[in-house]
């Protein structure tokens, strides 16, 4: 059959129209999250790690993930696909002076609806003024100083559990084992980079030891970034604490951790706050030598496994593609505030900061990234919900050992002596 | 009065400047606002430490212990005493003029490279202390409240117009000081002492006055930019501000516009601090720090180009198009 020219150029038209209307009908408007994040300096992998999740959230979102059973992955986007999340990564290079000026060009210049961000809880203090100052939505995942929920500001919200509540539960399960299974801790140290992060630590791990009369006997701040830890670990050899409770990021954890195995020193245990010691790839650098050391978490595949199916799902179909491991503890809970903005969004009918205010300051979400499997958030913006258990690692696996509802293994304890293992 | 071109450039600078929140949208709220706010606090903190490096000839890395001071003055106004950063400010200029007298006093018998050295010492010190100072907020820092906006708090939310203002009253505060130094015996003394202290002295120059003098005046400007700094970030810590990253910006921006000149600090910071804040809000999210990698490779570039700075290259272009229009004159 041949057509006649005109009759071409009129179906050519036809098929044109109905793509374009198509493609109009489907075009879904883009939300725009800031994730600010160090994604250079001497945290720049944990950094990288929060944005490669909360991108792995907006994947759950923005995409039909009918094999996986959260809020929001079914479909595809917002209310029916009208909107899609755009993920716009800023770097503030651990500097709080960056955080500031970068909060206000994402707010200002790229439009972000709210920032999810910082992890250091140094940068994430101005950033979170800057939204507060402009009535702007700040979702905090794993800053952990308690002063950043005790401003009184309206427009913020973390999930993590602070400081304050770890220190309580580190100092319960001392207890425990004091009581249970007679471990005789009787003494405290304490070592813990000198930043708003490991001041704070370290203020509340003093407050929480005398609730069980825990005399502390060492407490050692260092500067974050050290290349030597030497003088620090002997003042903690020297008072031979029977507990240490430290607080030591990134590649500093990994030091601390091998300057005891130098000096030829253990406590009977050591248990951290959200730090290098939840970090896998610090694990893995670590080997063997990481082994019996505890700390606190709200994530780990071990736990996943047993009570957050769903995240495993969500970790191995988007986040590990990108990181190259696991979700770990602090990089998970950013995801977590993606999802739960993008379910307000969801209720409120759209992005309107206002609305979206009220929801997340009144609601409860369904959060299968949480091990408490909820979020809510207190007057202050702090997640009452927010749950931690206490880990020890062993052959590069987060065993749970506290609270006793979630335990899998029974602890090593005291730690094995270096010259044993 | 006659105007010769400097002056011209000079006041054509200031119209210039002043014009530029009159236009709509161009500071206010702006990213390039922050820019432009940032190169004009940055070109005044780099010609506070060409006055003592520049001009005197004494190599300071310990800048950002005066700058430190200054912040630290203006925070504690606010969030300790719960004043106003106005009273800080002046009171944090005073304390690093004194400081600064007291610490050169001693390392003005260091010379070149030993002097220099002396200075980086005085950084971690100084930064090591305020670590541990709990009365001045120790390692946590001091954070700032949210305050109302306006002049009087010396704060805005939505704007950056003020801030733009105040920085722009500080940079012409210090280029309008050096050009009277330039102009006046302080300024035939300095360079007297930078090109040679003994002969110096031997016409009757008193070399330590001289220096110590000039030290007080830098240390005082660099805080008043200080005090600026603490209060468009809402916080100071001593990493933010007493560190040898700062130092390190206050000598950068200087080298990089032209050592010992007067518009080469401005020339370093409008070429450094827009490179740095473009660079960083557009590339950083490629990760792994693309954008210092480009930053630091236009520095490297340039300074092997002409170790001058930029005030050596536009030097040897001026040359250039001079003698071509020389030759041109001939041929005819």
């Amino acid at each position: 059959m041949k057509l006649s020219k005109r009759t071409a150029v009129f179906v050519m038209l036809i098929l044109c129209s109905a793509l374009f209307a198509s493609s109009a009908a489907f075009a879904a408007e883009e939300i725009k999250i800031g994730a600010l994040f160090p994604l250079t300096g001497p945290a720049a992998v944990s950094g990288q790690n929060c944005v490669n999740s909360v991108l792995a959230a907006a994947d759950v979102i923005n995409q039909k993930n009918p094999d996986i059973n959260a809020p929001l992955a079914a479909g595809e986007g917002l209310l029916g696909g009208k909107y899609v999340i755009k993920v716009v990564a800023a770097d503030h290079q651990g500097k709080p002076d960056v955080a500031k000026s970068e909060a206000e060009r994402l707010y200002n210049q790229e439009k972000v609806f709210a920032i999810i961000g910082c992890y250091n809880s140094s940068a994430t203090k101005p950033a979170s003024a800057v939204a507060e100052r402009a009535k702007k939505i700040f979702m905090c995942g794993c800053s952990s100083s308690a002063a950043l929920t005790e401003r009184g500001y309206k427009y913020f919200f973390r999930h993590a559990p602070t400081d304050a509540i770890e220190s309580v539960e580190f100092v319960d399960y001392i207890e425990y084992l004091n009581k249970e299974k007679n471990a005789g801790v009787k003494t405290l140290g304490l070592i813990y980079e000198n930043t708003e992060f490991g001041k704070h630590a370290a203020e509340e791990a003093r407050k929480a030891a005398k609730k069980i009369d825990l005399k502390i006997v060492a407490d050692v701040p260092f500067n974050n970034g050290a290349t030597n830890l030497n003088s620090e670990v002997q003042k903690l050899k020297s008072a031979n604490p029977d507990a240490v409770f430290g607080a030591a990021l990134g590649g500093d954890y990994s030091l601390w951790v091998r300057t005891m195995k130098q000096v030829n020193w253990l406590p009977k245990i050591a248990i951290n706050y959200c730090t290098g010691y939840q970090n896998p790839a610090v694990q893995k650098e670590l080997a063997g030598d990481g082994n019996y050391f505890m700390g606190g978490m709200g994530y780990s595949p071990e736990l996943a496994k047993l009570f957050m199916p769903e995240a495993i799902k969500i970790q191995d179909k988007y986040y590990t593609p990108r990181s190259s491991q696991p979700f770990d503890s602090d990089s998970i809970q950013e995801a977590v505030m993606l999802m739960v903005i993008a379910q307000a969004i969801e209720k409120a009918g759209g992005p309107d900061t206002e609305k979206v205010l009220k929801i997340i300051q009144t609601e409860e979400f369904t959060s299968v990234m949480s091990l408490s499997g909820t979020v809510k958030f207190g007057p202050d913006g702090q997640n009452v919900n927010a749950l931690s258990v206490i880990t020890q690692i062993e052959n590069q696996k987060y065993n749970t050992v506290f609270p006793l509802k979630y335990k899998d293994t029974e602890p090593v304890y005291p730690m094995v002596p270096w010259d044993k293992r | 009065m006659r105007m010769n071109k400097r002056d011209k450039l000079w006041y054509g600078f200031i119209a210039a400047a002043l014009a530029l929140p009159c236009i709509p949208g161009v500071i206010e709220g702006s990213f390039f606002g922050h820019v432009a706010t940032m190169v004009l606090l940055y070109a005044a903190m780099a010609q506070s430490w060409n006055i003592i490096s520049g001009y005197g000839g004494q190599v300071s890395f310990g800048h950002s212990v005066f700058f430190g001071i200054g912040a630290y003055g203006a925070a504690l106004a606010v969030v300790t005493f719960e004043s106003l950063p106005w009273y800080g400010a002046p009171l944090g200029m005073l304390a690093a003029a004194l400081v600064s007298v007291l610490i050169s006093y001693p390392c003005f018998r260091l010379k070149g490279h030993y002097f220099a050295i002396a200075t980086f010492a005085i950084v971690e010190i100084f930064n090591r202390l305020f670590m541990i100072w709990d009365a001045v907020g120790g390692a946590l820092g001091l954070d700032y409240p949210i305050l109302p906006d306006g002049w009087k708090n010396f704060s805005w939310s939505d704007t950056k117009t003020g801030y733009y203002i105040g920085a722009l009253a500080i940079f012409l505060l210090v280029f309008g000081i050096v050009r009277w130094i330039e102009k006046n015996r302080m300024g035939y003394y300095l360079l007297a002492v930078r090109e040679g202290q003994e002969t110096a002295e031997s016409l009757g120059v008193n070399s330590a006055v001289v220096k110590l003098g000039a030290m007080a005046l830098s240390a005082a400007l660099a805080a008043l930019c200080g005090a600026f700094f603490a209060q468009y970030n809402y916080r100071v810590d001593p990493p933010m501000v007493m560190s040898l990253d700062m130092s390190m910006k206050f000598v950068l921006i200087t080298i990089l516009g032209g050592l010992g000149t007067f518009w080469g600090p401005f020339l370093g910071a409008l070429v450094l601090i827009p490179l740095q804040e473009y660079t960083r809000a557009y590339l950083s999210h490629l990760g792994a720090g693309i954008d210092l990698i480009i930053f630091g490779l236009i520095i490297i570039v340039v300074m092997i180009k002409e170790p001058r700075g930029i005030m050596g290259l536009l030097g040897y272009f001026g040359r250039k198009a001079a003698g071509a229009a020389e030759e041109e004159g001939e041929d005819r």
